[in-house]
Parts: structure tokens; sequence; C-alpha cells
């Protein structure tokens, strides 16, 4: 009778068990990160009778935790890999409703000022028309600093994110490892899991997967050690590695990630760092921040140098040689941390049809230098030797170097990095801008054969004699002199070329006729140099002749665009991903209520049917004690 | 499968602010108008669109070129018209001038009336546009290009001709240099031109002559006459090249290409020159008038060699004629191209606007039927996640 008595209470106390747990999932159905449990029972050991085992009720045998590890870990490598989709997408976006207005974009704004041009051209004496352009050119070069100025306060949002993700993933790792302290601690006194301790520490490692792709591997303690990029320990055991950022070897402003183990040195890991919002960051910076920049930066190169090269072949409206248009800013040298030389460099864009959207690193080898193109990762064959006489030539660069470098000193060079950044307006007076070409061409009035001289075009502004006047003075008619010396057979419509300029005779010219070619003095009419400026503009000037600076501007946007649409895609896919996984975790782990009412209502009436044998029990002791007492 | 609560919760709202997001974006695209509204919906017809917008720019600036250009023409045309008829009137008084019945006075008054004809000449020569450029000075627009010193006029511009950019591919000259409209006008008919030496004493007229098949061997031509019925002609280097006999009234002499018709008499040591075209101005034609108007008529010699010198200056203010009516063709012809450049231009520019339209401008009909769908989706979303969650195993314990 004891026998189904404790028989009656052990049933008691397990549905009590029961009953505990079920109140556990429901008090925590909004819990993040929490697994359901389930009160596993297992009967007790019956006691034998010669007539067969008699069962001896029930024990609670553990709480289990409802947790799949495979499932777990397809939740964090789709949200790590969603986390850093997600942050790309995030700055992509931005960037891409930077340049998403058509009134005020570069293209437009660019027009704006070839068609200020078009207006000097129609009236070159116009003061006005004039200060339009400038104005024009003011705006384009301001569009030009505010898109880098932008793109600037990105680079340094993501330096800022990047200092907090050191710091978050620090902590996360740090409550990871005091949380594999304090779950073997407990596995090892109660022989039991510490069912809430262990979804503390998987929400930890969920939570940190977001930041940084991770991988794990569990150990006969029921610690969990972390690894991060590839195969860096993050935790072992109860120990944490500190992540940290390190300052760029090349750019003092710039962040490079670190883990540092408990008292050594920083590892830079940050070439093996991927997935999360710190990959995410990483990713933009390296794959569409910088290469943006640098084309920005190559437009306002492309822009200072044909608009400069083609001004300073005409005169202003004082007579004077077009000076600088625009100014752009210089070429970038940056040394590493750890060179032991002190070489510095002069760095000068020569070719801007050969200048490349890319960074370079420029190492002294123990022959002479090596250059790697950062875009490609190609060796770039230098020419030169690296003197003023003889410069260091590739890719449209020529680099000069003094002082004196030792073998391994490295060098990053950045040609267009800067160049929006300085990109200016170098002229204020109107009457400065260029319009007019330097010379003028005529013929001479007793001219009595048929021959026309065309205008004229510079081809060498800097000649010396450009400007000197020259009298061409037919022989007869197939030969020609200059400034009466020489005899030069003539061919109608050929080019002749003198002093710096070239003209084409065309026509019969008779004996002795005259024609010449003098100083443009008074020439406030002229519009040829303004016509050729805009010209120019529009000329093939990029990409070794194949585009033009309209061409590689609307290659920006439209990138930019192709990019956003793409990682939008990717990033919502994932994000199907990622809720698949969720869901297949929710569909083992996560509490449904209707299921623990259910399981509620099965216990208690149990626990109910188990208190009616202590009742039972009651009844039959009493009618043993009635039957066995003296009345 | 189990469903376990908060995702059912979680769902919900992920699909509803899914929902949500898509009702933004139809209602943003119905408040611009347009499809695309960054870069990224449409990349490669948001590049597109930015090709045409700038070419869009670009036409209108053509335009504005071209009304540049019309403008300057057209005052360019204006001023040749009156350059045209103050030459009319100058070459009707030389008619009169020329005219036998006239005495000293009636000449002189006649050569005051062409001398302010001159003036007003060389004031047209000078005009300027609505920017105060002048018309005629080629590149030097701010300098004055003709100016009168003594009997003859100068020319400070030079032969520049400013071209604008009226389309991708053309350009149209504004106007003309002063060089070319005013002072380079071919002399005599244009391959050579004839003269009387002012030292005759016979009466012999030469006419200004005609070119024989194209056939005119440029060089100094001299006809001498030997005798008032002989005549030698002379080569550049004074060399006879032929001789001929003179009928004593009127003679056709043909030599080189040249044929001159004579009338008169000429005397003994006569000479008359025949020399290849340059260029006269039309200044120097009529100041060459005037000297021939205040030249003495007293003796039959003075008479013939007026009579040449008339004759000449009659012929050259019909070249001085026909060239401005050449250049007037020449501006009329540019503004005709300009028009129908202009025409040209308001087509391609319709059609870039339909295709810009087409790639960035919202189906408004399209967008409102999305955008009722779209409303009836969250409607339904919201409904059913209230009508879900109402749903529980504990509202039936009680």
């Amino acid at each position: 009778m004891s026998n189904f008595l404790s028989t009656g209470i052990s049933g008691l106390l397990a549905f009590q068990r029961a009953i505990d747990t079920i109140s556990h999932n429901i008090a925590n159905v909004g819990t993040e990160g929490y697994s359901r449990q389930r009160t596993e029972f297992m009967t007790r050991t019956p006691n034998p009778y010669a007539n067969g085992m008699v069962g001896n009720g029930v024990d609670v045998s553990t709480i289990r935790r409802v947790y799949d590890d495979l499932i777990a870990s397809q939740v964090r490598a789709s949200s790590s890999t969603f986390s850093s989709m997600d942050t790309f997408a995030a700055y992509m976006e931005r960037l891409n409703n930077l340049f998403a207005d058509t009134d005020t974009g570069l293209t437009t704004t660019l027009q704006k000022f070839v068609n200020a041009m078009q207006d000097v051209a129609n009236s070159p004496s116009s003061i006005p028309a004039r200060q339009v352009l400038l104005s024009e050119a003011r705006g384009l070069a301001e569009r030009l600093r505010s898109y880098d100025a932008q793109l600037a306060s990105y680079d340094r949002q993501i330096e800022s994110q990047l200092e907090s993700e050191a710091r978050e993933i620090s902590t996360l790792a740090d409550g990871i490892a005091q949380l594999n302290v304090q779950i073997s601690a407990s596995y090892a006194v109660y022989q039991q899991p510490p069912n809430d301790l262990l979804d503390q520490r998987d929400r930890l490692i969920d939570e940190l997967s977001t930041h940084i792709d991770v991988s794990t591997v569990p150990q006969s303690d029921g610690t969990v050690n972390v690894f991060i990029g590839t195969g860096q320990s993050l935790v072992v055991g109860g120990k944490a590695s500190d992540m940290v950022t390190l300052t760029d070897p090349y750019d003092a402003g710039r962040h490079r990630m670190g883990l540092k183990l408990e008292g050594g040195n920083a590892a830079d890991i940050t070439s093996s760092l991927t997935g999360g919002s710190l990959g995410g960051a990483l990713e933009f910076r390296d794959q569409v921040l910088d290469p943006a920049r640098n084309a920005l930066g190559r437009i306002s190169v492309a822009l200072q140098s044909v608009v400069n090269e083609q001004h300073a072949a005409g005169i202003d409206l004082n007579g004077l040689p077009g000076g600088a248009f625009f100014d752009v800013g210089e070429v970038e040298v940056l040394n590493h941390a750890s060179n032991t030389g002190n070489a510095t460099f002069e760095v000068t864009r020569t070719d801007t049809g050969a200048i490349t959207e890319s960074d370079y690193y420029l190492e002294k080898t123990a022959t002479g230098w090596s250059l790697r193109r950062d875009s490609d990762n190609a060796m770039v064959p230098l020419s030169g030797t690296g003197t003023a006489a003889d410069p260091l030539t590739a890719d449209g660069l020529s680099i000069v170097v003094s002082n004196t470098a030792n073998t391994g000193d490295r060098f990053l060079i950045r040609p267009t990095r800067a160049a929006a950044n300085g990109f200016e307006v170098m002229i204020s007076d109107p009457a400065k801008i260029a319009a007019a070409a330097p010379i003028r061409t005529g013929a001479a009035s007793t001219n009595t054969g048929t021959g026309t001289i065309s205008p004229g075009k510079v081809v060498q502004a800097d000649h010396p004699q450009l400007r000197s006047d020259v009298t061409i003075e037919f022989i007869d008619a197939n030969t020609y002199s200059i400034n009466g010396s020489g005899a030069y057979p003539y061919t109608s419509g050929e080019p002749i070329v003198y002093n710096g300029w070239q003209v084409e005779i065309s026509g019969a010219p008779a004996a002795g006729d005259t024609f010449t070619v003098s100083d443009n003095t008074g020439g406030a009419g002229d519009n040829r140099n303004a016509l050729a400026l805009v010209q120019s503009l529009s000329s093939k000037v990029l990409d070794n002749g194949t585009a033009s600076i309209n061409d590689t501007t609307t290659r920006l946007v439209g990138n930019i665009g192709v990019t956003t649409r793409q990682i939008q895609a990717s990033r919502d896919a994932q994000e199907v991903i990622r809720q698949e996984s969720v869901d297949a975790r929710n569909a083992v782990s996560g509490v449904n209520l209707d299921e623990e009412a259910a399981n509620l209502l099965r216990f208690q009436q149990a626990y109910q049917a188990a208190a009616q044998l202590i009742n039972v029990a009651n009844s039959l002791f009493d009618s043993l004690l009635a039957a066995t007492s003296r009345r | 499968m189990r469903i376990s609560t908060s995702a059912i919760h979680a769902s919900a709202v992920a699909l509803l602010n899914d929902r949500l997001a898509e009702l933004v974006k139809t209602q943003n695209q119905l408040s611009t108008g347009k499809r695309i509204l960054t870069p990224a919906d449409d990349p490669t017809a948001a590049v597109q669109a930015l090709e045409l917008d700038r070419a869009l720019h670009e036409s209108k600036q053509y335009e504005r070129n071209s009304n540049a250009a019309t403008t300057r023409l057209s005052f360019e045309e204006q001023a040749l018209a009156d350059a045209t008829s103050l030459l009319d009137r100058i070459r009707v008084l030389t008619i009169q001038a020329n005219s036998g019945a006239m005495d000293d006075t009636a000449r002189n008054s006649i050569a005051t009336e062409i001398r302010t004809r001159l003036g007003e000449l060389v004031d047209i020569a000078n005009r300027r546009d609505a920017n105060g450029e002048y018309l005629f000075a080629g590149y030097a627009t701010l300098t004055q290009p003709f100016s009168v010193s003594g009997t003859s006029v100068t020319y400070a511009g030079d032969q520049g001709v400013r071209m604008l950019q009226t389309s991708e591919t053309q350009t149209v000259a504004d106007g003309h240099p002063g060089s070319y409209v005013f002072m380079d006008i071919p002399q005599g008919n244009g391959s050579f031109y004839t003269a009387a030496s002012n030292t005759n004493t016979g009466t012999g007229v030469i006419d200004t002559g005609t070119v024989l098949n194209g056939t005119w061997v440029a060089d100094n031509y001299t006809i001498q006459f030997t005798s008032p019925t002989t005549y030698d002609i002379l080569d550049g280097t004074n060399t006879v090249i032929s001789s001929g006999t003179y009928s004593g009234t009127s003679e056709t002499i043909t030599f080189n290409g040249v044929q001159v018709n004579f009338t008169g008499k000429p005397a003994t040591g006569d000479t008359f020159t025949v020399s290849p075209s340059g260029s006269e101005d039309i200044f120097t034609t009529i100041s060459n008038l005037l000297t021939t108007l205040a030249r003495p008529d007293n003796s039959e010699a003075q008479s013939a060699l007026f009579a040449t010198e008339i004759g000449a200056t009659l012929s050259q203010l019909d070249r001085a004629l026909e060239h401005l009516s050449s250049v007037r063709s020449e501006v009329g012809g540019r503004l005709s191209v300009l028009e129908s450049a202009a025409e040209a231009r308001a087509d391609r520019e319709l059609d870039m606007q339909t295709t810009l339209s087409g790639l960035r401008d919202l189906d408004f009909a399209e967008a409102i039927s999305r955008l009722n769908v779209q409303l009836t989706g969250l409607q339904a979303a919201q409904q059913s996640y209230a009508q879900i969650t109402q749903l529980s195993l504990f509202n039936y314990l009680r």
C-alpha cells in the first residue's frame, strides 16, 4: 500500500515538474532565442516479486531543450550572409540616391558648363556671357567636390562603424567565454544541461554571426569554441580574444581589423574577414566606395587636363594666352609605416588617356622598382629609372624619386583619389577666359589667284614664335616661300605647319599672291577657341581614346545603379533563405501556446489522477484502520 | 510542421511591412510621375535617360546658337540691303553724270551728293549688332573697322569669320568680314581691268572688255597707238606680242584671251592698259568716281578719258552690286539652312522627349491599378492577421 502511495506521489511530483516546465515555456513565449523545454519521464526501477515486476512510479529523467545544432548553424550562416548584404545594400542605396537626381546630376552640370561655353562662343566679347560661364564652371567644381565630400563622409562613417563593430564583437566574445565557464561548471556539478544558459550562449553566438561570419566547435565539457575569418580563434573555452582596430600602415586615417590574443600582439586579419555587417562594410569600402571616389577623381582629372590644355591654346580678351582654367587635386603617395628609407616622390599625371581608376603599390626591389595595380592585382611594367631626367613611367603616371628607398620599402600611389576634392576654378576675371585663337589668317587684297586660306589652328600652344607675323608668298602657282625663304611645293588643301600653327591653303593661287598669318590682336569677337573647348569636352580622351568624359560619367552612375540593383536582389533572396532557416528553427524550438495549452490540460488531468491515487490510498488506509480497530 | 506562436506574429509583421513598402513605392511613383526614382530601379533605362537628358539640353543650346546666328545674319542682311540701295543711287547719279548735257555745276552737285552717300556707306559698313559688336570687323568686333582719312577709307578689321555650332555636325558662319563685303571686289570684269592713260591726247575710249573662251593669259598688257590707225600690244616685259590696224572709229581688239572694244580717235602715243584683276574696295571706286567728276572736261581728249573712266566706274559699281547681292544670297542661304535645321531639331527633340518619357515617366493607368491591387492586398493581410491572432486554445480554457 505504501508502494502505490509513493507511486502516486512520484506521479504528483513528476507532473508538477511538467507543469513547471510548461509555465516556463509559456512565460518565455516572447523571449528572444528561447528554446522550448520538455520534461522527460522515466519509469522507476520496478520491485521484483515472485509473480512479477511491480512498477514503482515515475521519475523526471531530465528537462530537455528542444534544439537542433544543424539548423542553428544554418541560421547563423544565412544571417551572417544576409547581414553582410544588408549593410552593403544600405550604403549602396544611399550612394544610389546621391546620384539619382538628374536635375543636379553630374551629366546635367557638365552640360550646363558646355552650354555656357557655347553662349560665350555666340558672343565672345560679352562679359555677362563670360560671367555665366565662370559661375557654371564653379557650379561644376562645386558639384564634383560635394560628391566627393559625400563619399568621404561615407568613408568616415565606415571607419567609425569598424570601431564599434570591433567593440561589439569583443563584448560578445567576452559574454560567450563567460557563459562557457558557467556552463562547464554547471555540467560538472549537476550532470544536467543548464538549458537557459545554453540558450543565452546560442543567442550571443547568433548575434555575433550578424557582425561577422562564425564557425563553432562544441567541446566535451559543454563549452563551445568560436572561430572567425579563416579559422582565427575568437573564443576558446573561457578565454576570449579582443577584436581591435589597427591603423592602416599606409593611411593613418584608415582602420584595419586586428585580433589580439590575451597578452599577445594584435594580428591584422582584415583580408580574411567575411560576412556580417563588418564584412559588408569592408566590402563596400573596397569594392564600391574607393573605386567610386577614384572614378570621380578621374573625371575631374580629365576635365582639368582637357580644358586647361585647350584653354592655353587660346587668348583672352586682353590678348594674353589662356591661363590654367581648372585646378585639380594632386596624386597621393603614401609611405608604409615600416619603411626604413627616406624616399620621397613627385608623381605627375602625364597622359590622361592612360590614367586608370585604380590605386598602385610601388615597392623597392633589390634591382629596381616594381609596381602593382590594385584593381586587377597585375604587375605593371615600369620604364625609366626614377630620376628627374628619366622618370619611372607607367599607366599615364610619371614618378620621380628623391632621396633613397631601401629594398622592401613600399608605397601606395593613389593617382586620382584626391583629384575631385581639389577641383577648383582658377579664373575669376571673366575677361581672362580665352575664347579667341592666338592667330588669324588673311589673304592680300592684291591677290589675283583664287587661293583661300583656312582660319588656322594651334598645334603647339607654347611655341615661342606662335604669334609672330608670317607671310606665305607664292613664287609661282605650285611653289611658295615662307617669310621670303624656302621654296615649298604647293598642294591644294595640304596643311602647312609652321611656328606652332597649322593652316590650309586651297584653290589656285597665282604667282605673287600672299597670305598672312598674324597675331590675333583685337580679336574680341573670335570664338574659335571657345568652340574648340566645346569640341574637346566631347572628345574621347579617357581609356586610351575610347571614352569621353560624359561616357565615363554616365558609366559611373550606371554602375552604381546596376550594383545597387544586384545587391538589393541578392539581399532580398538571402532574406528569404534566412527567413526559411529561422522558420525551421522556430518549428523545432519555438513555443506554440496551443500546444502548451494542450499539454497543460494533459498534465493537469494526470496530476488530478495522481492526486486521486493519494485519495484512494487514504481511503484504503482508513478502511484498514477501521477493520483492525477495537470498538 | 510546427508553427511557433512568435513566428506567426513575426512573419505576419514582416509581410505587412513588405506590402507597405511596395505601396509606398507606388505612391512615390504616382506623386513624382516617374517610373524610375533612382538609377537602381532600372539602370539601363536610367543611363539612357541621362544621355537623352543631356542631348536635350544640348539641343536647346543649339537652338540658342541658331537664334544668335539668325539675329546677326538678319542685321547683316539689313545692312547689305541698305548698302545695295545706296549703290543703286550712286549708279543712277553716275549715269546722269555721264550724259553729255552736263555742265560743271551739275557735275559738282552730283559729286556733292555722291560724297554724302560715301559717308553713309561708311556708316553702314561700321554698323553694330544688338550686342554692340561691329558687324563687318571679322574677329575684331570691338574695333571700328572702317575709317575715312582724306579720300581713302581704310579697313582695321581682319578676315576672320565666326562660326557658331548649330547642331552636333553643323556650324554656320554668323557674318562676313568687312574685307570680304566691301574691300575685295574684283576689278574690271573679274579677270582683267582696262584703263586709259591720263596723258592721252586722242579721244579713244576702251571698254571693260570680256574674256574670250576662258583663255585669258594673265599679264600686264599695254596697247600703244603708234599712229592713229596702228597699234602695238606689249606684254609685261614691254615686248611687242602683236600689232594691228585701227579703223579710226571703232574696232574690236583680241589677243591672249582678251577682247576689248575701242571707239573714238586715239592719237599717236596714246596708251591703254589691260591688267590682271586684283580687287578694289567700294570706297576707292567711289572716290575714283569723285576724282573723275572733278576732272576738267574741256577737250575731246578729256572727254574720252572721262568716258573711259566713267565706263570703268560703272562696271566696277556693277561688280560691287553683283558682289553685294551674292553676299546677300549667301546670307539668305544661311538663314534658310538655320530654319530647316530648326525644323529638324524640333522633330528630333520631340522624338527624344517621347523616348525619354517612355523610359522614365510613369504609366499612370498601370500604376493606379497596381496601387489598388496593393491596397487590397495590404487590407487583406491586415484583416487576416487580426483574425488569426485571436485564435488561441486558451480562449476555451475556463
